[in-house]
């Protein structure tokens, strides 16, 4: 567990590593290129297009930050009436679930971009489409991940009797 | 599997906790799977998300709504709106509406006005001696108030899934939210009178040095309003330079927050609940295409065709299943999963889909106040440490209130459209 416990940590502090690059390049992408727009009249034409797909990347990874933060949108009404103990039991098995659906979409965007690369679709100019949708599975299977681990958790937390 | 036993487990499983993303694409990839998709639709689907321009503006807006929300903004602001009606009766509580519409607005009614403005806004009114009760209670409810206002996530949201211009949205969203706010405000000064709560006295000073301390801040509604009113930028633009903008006045001229430690937490807690909220989306693109591939919307229609004729008693219907709705999911996956089922019932009743916009905004604001469920209830009772029950007593007026706005927004669409038309927006 402990083990698990460390890769989570790591790859949360590499997924955080990596929102802040994306959003940066992101606010600064989009202010110049509203500069350019507004003030020369004419943007970059690929410009529109990266921050179109900054925008997937930002999602993706921020969801699995989510996902290891356990700051998903939940309805878990019936949270609120159980005792501790049960309603971490219960959210073991939700987060199970979770993962379990992960894998799914794993195997789905695998299917995807796998067709993409034989199709050898293209973003822009020359610029393969695998290239931004390989985020997809890599994504999901880091929800996959993080999910687990805190399933786990609550899990154990959950028997010991532990407050969360 | 019998479709009915899967329905029941996913809602068991929504009940215990599993994130409602997940909820969605089991359903998706259930229903693909069920005659005979691949899984990989859903993904086809998911990937929409980088070929949407408008979405651009919620990262963007997001952050800068953290980064406001995290620097000393708010006590700038109210400095602000204290010197320009605090003089007024009942004028500390225009100040309290007034922020936390201008809060609600920039970080897309997350919760973070009740968490981020509750400590400051809430000894102001108790100092000013108004009853404790309403001012729980107008904090709490003011924690959805500018749901309607530019930029508000929710109203980009819907105008994504509806197809509609999210500038003629945020057009046609400022006549309903000015009346939500007016109204709430007169009552405020009501309260203000009886309860013979002290004024703040007006001096010209005191509003030079108010204006001055927050001047870099002013120009911000004048951007985002301004900017997509006047037709000057889209939705879009307006996102992409108020994030520089607020970024550069906050971290290098006002220097709240540190650019190697605060922004990099900022930034990421922002993007956490973008993430949250992307992903709903994502699936949710999915789950339509299949409800759509279906034809699940006409036959919904039919339905309601047989028991509903006039547009009058589809409104509300729809009022009543909008607010249980908003008492049961955050306002994020209520547009996202009820927009696309409800939109072409709508239109067969005539009724305009900026307008039912509107409509919907409304009615989730009023579910954030709710109870069994509502969000903001839980919030104000976090971070003031108040039980629920207490809470949700001293809301009731302003569920009141909202409601008789609501009935005026519903049946009254020139309310929303004219300013539209007048416009001309596009």
């Amino acid at each position: 567990m402990k083990f698990l416990l460390k890769i989570d940590r790591a790859l949360a502090a590499a997924e955080g590593a990596a929102l802040i690059l994306l959003l940066s390049v992101m606010v600064a992408m989009a202010f110049v290129q509203v500069l350019l727009r507004n003030v020369l009249n004419e943007g970059i034409i690929w410009a529109d297009i990266l921050l179109r797909h900054l925008v997937l990347w930002i999602g993706i990874v921020g969801a699995a930050m989510a996902a290891s933060q356990e700051r998903h949108i939940t309805i878990d009404a019936l949270a609120r009436f159980l005792s501790v103990r049960l309603r971490l039991a219960a959210l073991a098995v939700a987060q199970l679930f979770a993962a379990g659906v992960c894998v799914v979409l794993v195997n789905a965007a695998v299917t995807f971009v796998s067709n993409d690369l034989a199709f050898g679709s293209t973003i822009y100019a020359e610029i393969p489409a695998w290239t931004s949708e390989i985020i997809i599975p890599v994504g999901f299977s880091l929800l996959t991940f993080h999910f687990l681990v805190r399933a786990i958790e609550n899990f154990l937390k959950s028997v010991r009797g532990e407050a969360a | 599997m019998n479709p009915w036993i899967v329905i029941l487990l996913v809602i068991l499983l929504a009940l215990m906790g599993a994130p409602l993303f997940t909820i969605i694409g089991a359903i998706a990839v259930y229903g693909f799977s069920s005659v005979g998709t691949d899984s990989s639709a859903v993904i086809i689907e998911l990937y929409r998300i980088s070929d949407s321009a408008p979405l651009v503006a919620i990262p963007l807006f997001t952050f800068a709504g953290y980064l406001l929300a995290e620097s000393k903004s708010p006590k700038r602001l109210v400095g602000l709106a204290e010197a320009l009606v605090g003089w007024l009766p009942g004028g500390i509580a225009f100040v309290v509406l007034t922020v936390c519409a201008f809060f609600t607005a920039f970080t897309g009614a997350s919760g973070v006005t009740i968490v981020a403005l509750g400590g400051l806004l809430l000894p102001m009114l108790v100092d000013q001696k108004y009853p404790e009760r309403f001012s729980l209670g107008l904090i709490t409810a003011s924690g959805s108030i500018g749901l309607l206002f530019p930029p508000s996530l929710p109203i980009i949201i819907y105008g994504m899934i509806a197809a509609v211009s999210i500038d003629q949205l945020f057009v046609a969203g400022s006549m309903p939210g000015l009346l939500l706010v007016g109204i709430i405000g007169a009552y405020s000064v009501r309260v203000g009178m009886s309860a013979n709560v002290s004024r703040v006295p007006f001096s010209w000073l005191r509003l030079w040095l108010a204006v001055r301390a927050a001047a870099w801040e002013i120009p911000l509604p004048i951007i985002v309003v301004g900017g997509i009113y006047g037709g000057w930028f889209t939705a879009t633009e307006a996102a992409a330079i108020t994030a520089f903008y607020v970024f550069v006045v906050e971290v290098f001229l006002y220097r709240d927050l540190k650019l190697f430690s605060d922004v990099p937490r900022v930034m990421k807690e922002s993007m956490v609940l973008v993430g949250a909220i992307l992903a709903i989306l994502g699936v949710a693109f999915g789950l339509t295409n299949y409800l759509i591939d279906q034809e699940v919307p006409q036959r919904l229609f039919e339905l309601v065709k047989e028991h509903i004729e006039s547009p009058l008693t589809f409104l509300l219907i729809l009022n009543v299943f909008l607010i249980i709705v908003g008492m049961m999911m955050d306002i994020f996956s209520a547009i996202i999963v009820v927009v696309p089922l409800i939109l072409p019932i709508a239109r067969e009743f005539n009724v305009d889909p900026v307008h039912l916009g509107i409509i919907f905004l409304t009615n989730l604001e009023i579910g954030y106040l709710t109870p069994p469920v509502g969000l903001n209830l839980f919030l104000s009772s976090l971070r003031f440490g108040k039980p629920v029950f207490s809470i949700v007593r001293s809301v009731l007026p302003f569920i009141v209130l909202e409601l008789i706005a609501l009935a005026v927004i519903t049946y009254y669409p020139d309310l929303s459209l004219w300013l539209v038309r007048a416009l001309g927006t596009q």
